[in-house]
């Protein structure tokens, strides 16, 4: 894998993680202010862009690399995410529900490498 | 979340939906992109020729339904009980993979199938107790 490649796995990573933690914060944010306001529209908006973003730049990589290749480093996102959800969302995070996100994340490393 | 809606509007039964959409739709992208894929051309880096392809299309189809249940469930559920549980199409696109693509699945990668299994339901078991509580 090149360097380049490493790169745009990185950044479509990236902006897939915050477009879920900005689209959950907007979520959350619409059940108690409905869905025609201002902020609700603009968090949505950045959450959605930055999904395009991950969209596209994994159909490129997906034009080079098999998608059983590919699809661990999406696993990743697991553990970003919950863990994120925790510290910026403040979520309950147990044990039990990190050892989950652990183990998935783990197998989906897995099924990369073999 | 004491007014969680039942019916079609179950977050739950929208997070089984989510996951069938984009199970579906990666197994056309991959499609897709290799029908039309021009591995040699640096603007392909982008992937914007893939939308050359009418699978693609399809397949952003099924990621706009998919997307429209997962905000939904967004609303009523954790992120951090909601993600991991999405993540079952870790298992279901290697699995649709070997049926359909032809792919194939190494022991490895079965054992790798098996660590995902246990660690949802490690992630679905407090599920029952956030239903009771909410």
């Amino acid at each position: 894998m090149s360097a380049l490649a490493f790169f745009f796995i990185v950044i479509s990573l990236a902006s897939f993680v915050v477009a879920q933690l900005i689209l959950k914060r907007a979520m959350e944010f619409s059940r108690s202010n409905g869905l025609r306001n201002a902020r609700f529209v603009s968090r949505a908006a950045i959450g959605v862009a930055l999904m395009t973003v991950s969209f596209f730049l994994t159909l490129g990589l997906l034009q080079r690399f098999d998608l059983s290749y590919l699809y661990p480093f999406q696993g990743l996102s697991v553990i970003f995410i919950t863990l994120l959800a925790a510290v910026a969302l403040k979520e309950n995070l147990s044990v039990r529900l990190a050892l989950g996100a652990l183990l998935i994340t783990a197998g989906i490393i897995l099924v990369s490498i073999s | 979340m004491q007014n969680r809606p039942t019916g079609f509007g179950n977050p739950w039964l929208q997070l089984g939906l989510s996951v069938v959409c984009v199970l579906v739709s990666e197994l056309l992208l991959k499609r897709g992109a290799t029908d039309v894929a021009e591995p040699d051309s640096a603007f392909s880096w982008t992937g914007i020729n893939g939308l050359e392809s009418p699978l693609v299309w399809w397949a952003i189809l099924l990621i706009i339904a998919s997307f429209i249940s997962w905000l939904y469930v967004l609303r009523y559920v954790p992120l951090t009980v909601a993600y991991p549980l999405s993540r079952v199409v870790d298992i279901l696109v290697p699995l649709g993979c070997w049926i359909f693509l032809g792919e194939l699945i190494s022991t490895m990668r079965w054992c790798g199938i098996v660590l995902v299994v246990i660690g949802l339901a490690l992630v679905a078991k407090p599920v029952a107790r956030i239903e009771e509580r909410l």
